[in-house]
């Protein structure tokens, strides 16, 4: 089974100050992502880009808790932003943004929940399932760095 | 219609236009009846020499007619009542037995409409998703959409019987690997259509998806979010694989496992959503008389449900796909023959469950 190892320790990501003031944005023993405050939309991109594997979704979504659920019997911990309804539209276009005009079949639209690795977007559940059941997911992630062997 | 014994009746009485009327009465019959095709020619004739003779004993017009008036005697006039009435009954009998068969007919047709109807219903068809079909206060009991999927589905499964029928016969004559791959592609795009006719029967009601009511009984049983849990069927139909190669082996013991995880981080995003909603039916409470107001979050928790129903059928496609790039042709024949007798016999069991259910009564 793959270890997750805590975030604290990985010395090749650089922890900068706008993830230290979202503590819970950091994948570490406490497992659940879910807190009362609400996640300033401008940090997106940063903790996209700082983060191996990263979950974007809706506050409540429970389709968003099953992505978390199988990443997580995966051995890996990731952070998830959630969004609140009112931020929604910051966030969708941060992170089409991050995303660039390259993606196609976006069309300003990302459905939540939405899975980053390696800074870059990976895609949907549905994605993820999908490269899970093939097994292309655990080297993609290896690849990015979200699992140790 | 009336009975023969009323229409033979009016024969007498009525005279010229009888036979006429009721040879195209009974006319309707014979079309469907081919059997009753000489009686009837019997008795065409016979209206023709009646309708001659019993114009002849009116005096309705005709020059022959008047050489025979001239010449008619008491006697014969007895004679010819006779005749006519033998003639009568004779016609009447042949009517009767036409009509008795064509009862005979349709007896036994409504014996097999009866049968039919049966089948369909033990086959678990409900119309309009079960009980909420007939609260009083849903408008219409019959969901068009899903009336459609259940048409479908049953076109479906006659198709899925006949490719099944197909496999076993090529597999069994030993057919060449281009001829079973046809099959195989055929077999595996039903399988896909199925899968887009309950995406879209989710959307209609995501709940008679979700409960299988369009499945057999004995298959609801094993229902898991709308269908058969993907790594259950692995593991019962794995075994009918062999012989498989040990990296094939290994190859299907990894997808299994793969399914598994699939199926467990969704059913716990089910029981999360389960638990949200049971909140907030909890937490909602009467205002006005009504509960409309509180219930628009559990009303959008509702709708993610289809997201669930999609999802779970998309693991299902994922497998099923995944199987065929580890399989040989060959193998993936074996398999999906398996596969289909596999549910075939869930509902000849469902179906066997059925009747002996009914026998006390």
């Amino acid at each position: 089974m793959h270890q997750a190892i805590p975030y604290s320790h990985r010395t090749n990501f650089p922890t900068t100050d706008g993830l230290s003031r979202h503590p819970r944005v950091t994948p570490t023993t406490s497992s659940n992502g879910g807190g009362s405050e609400a996640e300033d939309a401008t940090n997106v991109g940063k903790t996209v880009s700082e983060n191996a594997v990263m979950v974007v979704g809706r506050r409540g979504c429970c389709m968003c808790h099953v992505v978390k659920r199988l990443l997580q019997g995966l051995g890996v911990n990731p952070p998830v932003f959630e969004v609140d309804e009112k931020d929604e539209v910051a966030v969708t276009s941060q992170l089409l943004r991050i995303m660039g005009a390259v993606e196609d079949g976006q069309d300003g639209q990302v459905q939540f929940p939405v899975v980053f690795v390696g800074g870059k977007l990976f895609g949907g559940l549905e994605r993820v399932m999908a490269t899970h059941i093939s097994g292309e997911l655990v080297p993609i992630l290896k690849q990015a760095g979200a699992l140790w062997l | 219609m009336n009975s023969p014994s009323a229409q033979f009746v009016t024969s007498r009485r009525m005279g010229v236009y009888d036979p006429i009327h009721q040879m195209s009465m009974w006319g309707e019959n014979f079309k469907s009846n081919s059997n009753l095709n000489s009686p009837a020619s019997l008795i065409v004739e016979d209206v023709k020499l009646d309708s001659q003779s019993e114009d002849a004993s009116h005096g309705i017009s005709g020059p022959s007619n008047q050489y025979d008036q001239e010449a008619t005697k008491p006697v014969d006039k007895a004679q010819r009542r006779l005749a006519q009435n033998r003639e009568a009954a004779r016609k009447s009998r042949l009517r009767k037995k036409a009509y008795v068969q064509q009862l005979e007919t349709s007896r036994l047709k409504l014996i097999q409409l009866e049968h039919e109807l049966e089948c369909a219903r033990h086959q678990g068809s409900y119309i309009g998703g079960g009980l909420d079909a007939i609260h009083p206060g849903f408008p219409g009991a019959v969901n068009p959409g899903i009336t459609t999927f259940e048409i479908e589905y049953g076109n479906w499964v006659e198709e899925q019987n006949r490719q099944i029928c197909d496999l076993r016969n090529a597999l069994n004559a030993h057919v060449t690997d281009m001829e079973l791959r046809m099959l195989v592609e055929n077999c595996r795009n039903h399988y896909f259509e199925l899968f887009r006719m309950k995406e879209t029967a989710a959307k209609a009601d995501v709940f008679y998806v979700t409960s299988g009511m369009w499945k057999t009984s004995a298959e609801r049983f094993f229902s898991w979010i709308g269908g058969i849990r993907p790594s259950e069927l692995l593991k019962v139909l794995g075994p009918q694989l062999n012989p498989m190669t040990e990296q094939q082996s290994a190859k299907v013991v990894v997808l299994r496992d793969a399914c598994l995880q699939a199926e467990d981080a969704l059913w716990q995003g089910m029981e999360r959503l389960q638990q949200t909603l049971a909140e907030t039916v909890a937490a909602s409470q009467l205002i006005e008389g009504s509960y409309i107001p509180q219930m628009a979050p559990a009303m959008k928790k509702l709708e993610a449900l289809v997201e669930f129903v999609n999802e779970a059928d998309h693991i299902r496609e994922e497998a099923l796909e995944q199987m065929f790039h580890i399989l040989t042709i060959r193998q993936a024949a074996r398999g999906l023959l398996a596969l289909g007798e596999y549910f075939q016999r869930f509902r000849a069991l469902s179906k066997l469950w059925a009747t002996r259910s009914h026998e006390p009564a």
